[in-house]
């Protein structure tokens, strides 16, 4: 008998067989995202900006629509040409609602990457409550916070720079949208259709649906992406919900390219509740449109992150882990 | 190097999956989980061991893009990352260690067949084995453990650990001679083989 035997005999008296409780661990790995992160927005920036992009049409003009200065000072270069990131910042905001007017939070910070061949989307979502260095924003001065007050002082300019400097990324474009922004696209859109297995009675969404087929409004759309005691309960279902909702509304976007008087009236509202940087144009949405006519929304990514050593409750970028992800999408 | 034809099913192709369809990992789960219980329940104890191989799942999932998929077993990637788990409760595995060598192995119900099949000699070297293990440097004894306990091979130890297949043998050796030495005044086989 040698060593090695001897040596899997003294293990094999050491080892004990997986109880029955270790099944728990799987359901870990199932609802592995953060929980505490505010549902909402999660991506509705995206859809967003799916939905805008692939309903512009040249032949009309953006009016009303408001648009945002770009940061200044030294910026990242662009490494890849052809490639697109636009940030899409979705705010608690409600526009028209006194309570939410005051100072509005990005509840979700997206980087929407589109590659060179315009053939698949990826979705970074920046956690709100990343600790990070921000820069100097204005009269701001540089600070270390939580990523998400740099939109609070420093508007969505800030929100890019800050993200320019911790990811070297050159952001090309960038879009706010706030709750009433999502609202109206989807009402814009004539509503989504969604196919339930079980009714939906979830007081916290405001949300009650039948089991079967449902149209739904702008409200009762904002309700769905946020809903969240509903099948298993779990993250991963949730994600696939909105996927699916984001998937109809681009869907239906793109039906609406063939009626003209509907497009107007959807850019009507897109256009005005929608903001974006100056250069980010109807002919660069529009060039975007047609460019993604066969595009997949693929990857939904959350920055690699750790508990902060300082703060449980906030979380820092997991290095080189998220160094690595984002060197990918410049 | 030739690499094997992927086989249907196999872990590459669940880790690739679940870049798109997340539930897909839980498969991987299914496969390995009771594996790298039974692995840190040898090295630690049953107490830490249902955390640890979460943990270890968690961690692998959140790394599955960085998964090179030319690897079609995931084991060696699953034990790399449990393996530095581990790590981080070297003091409680050399106490555990430290504890057998003054009780015997009591904690597992045994067959009589099975501790026949156990021998006789490797119940009465226990406390050397121990006392071996717990004076291993980590490293050592990570190679000697994946191998001997893991049923990992060597190319697999070096690809779990991220070096290179000589060190492992180095390392392998370093260990083994050091149980040996523990061994030899128990079990006098052992010397003509060495």
């Amino acid at each position: 008998m040698d060593d090695m035997k001897l040596l899997r005999d003294f293990g094999a008296a050491l080892e004990h067989e997986p109880p029955a409780t270790l099944a728990r661990q799987r359901n870990r790995l199932t609802e592995a995202k953060p929980r505490r992160r505010r549902v909402g927005l999660l991506v509705t920036g995206l859809a967003a900006v799916a939905t805008a992009a692939a309903v512009a049409v040249p032949t009309l003009v953006l009016r009303g629509h408001q648009t945002v200065a770009p940061p200044t000072g030294a910026r990242p270069a662009k490494v890849t040409t052809g490639t697109l990131n636009v940030l899409v910042v979705g705010t608690d905001g409600e526009a028209g609602s006194e309570r939410f007017r005051h100072g509005a939070r990005t509840d979700t910070i997206l980087l929407v990457h589109v590659p060179a061949d315009r053939k698949e989307i990826t979705a970074v979502s920046i956690p709100r409550d990343s600790l990070v260095q921000i820069p100097r924003c204005g009269s701001q001065p540089p600070r270390k916070d939580m990523i998400n007050s740099a939109f609070d002082k420093g508007g969505l300019a800030c929100t890019v720079k800050t993200v320019e400097t911790l990811t070297d990324v050159r952001i090309d474009h960038m879009m706010e949208v706030d709750f009433t922004a999502f609202k109206q696209v989807v009402d814009a859109l004539g509503g989504i259709q969604v196919k339930l297995r079980e009714p939906v009675n979830d007081p916290k969404a405001k949300l009650r649906l039948p089991a079967g087929t449902s149209v739904l409004n702008g409200q009762q759309a904002l309700g769905y992406m946020r809903l969240r005691s509903y099948g298993d309960g779990s993250d991963i279902q949730r994600i696939k919900r909105q996927q699916v909702l984001l998937r109809a509304m681009l869907a239906k976007g793109k039906k609406m390219l063939t009626d003209p008087a509907k497009v107007r009236a959807f850019l009507g509202v897109a256009g005005k509740s929608i903001k974006t940087d100056e250069g980010f144009d109807l002919e660069t949405m529009a060039d975007l449109a047609v460019s993604m006519s066969d595009t997949r929304l693929t990857g939904f990514l959350t920055v690699p992150w750790v508990p902060s050593p300082d703060d449980p409750n906030r979380v820092v970028w997991k290095q080189p882990d998220a160094g690595r992800l984002f060197a990918r999408l410049r | 190097m030739i690499t094997q034809p992927a086989t249907r099913g196999a872990d590459a192709e669940l880790v690739s999956a679940s870049w798109t369809e997340p539930e897909a990992f839980a498969e991987l789960f299914d496969r390995y989980s009771a594996m790298l219980y039974r692995y840190v329940s040898k090295r630690l104890g049953p107490e830490p061991a249902e955390d640890l191989v979460g943990e270890t799942f968690l961690v692998a999932f959140s790394r599955r893009r960085s998964y090179d998929l030319a690897y079609a077993d995931a084991r060696p990637w699953l034990f790399g990352i449990l393996t530095k788990l581990i790590s981080r409760h070297r003091r409680t595995e050399a106490a555990r260690y430290r504890a057998l060598l003054r009780a015997p192995v009591e904690d597992r119900v045994d067959s009589p067949a099975d501790r026949v099949a156990a021998g006789v000699s490797a119940q009465a070297a226990r406390p050397e084995l121990a006392g071996a293990l717990a004076a291993l440097p980590a490293k050592d004894r990570d190679v000697l453990l994946l191998i001997a306990w893991g049923d990992l091979t060597y190319e697999e130890t070096a690809q779990a650990l991220g070096i290179p297949v000589g060190t492992v043998r180095s390392r392998l050796n370093r260990g083994r001679r050091k149980v040996r030495a523990a061994l030899g005044h128990t079990n006098p086989l052992l010397d003509e083989e060495a």
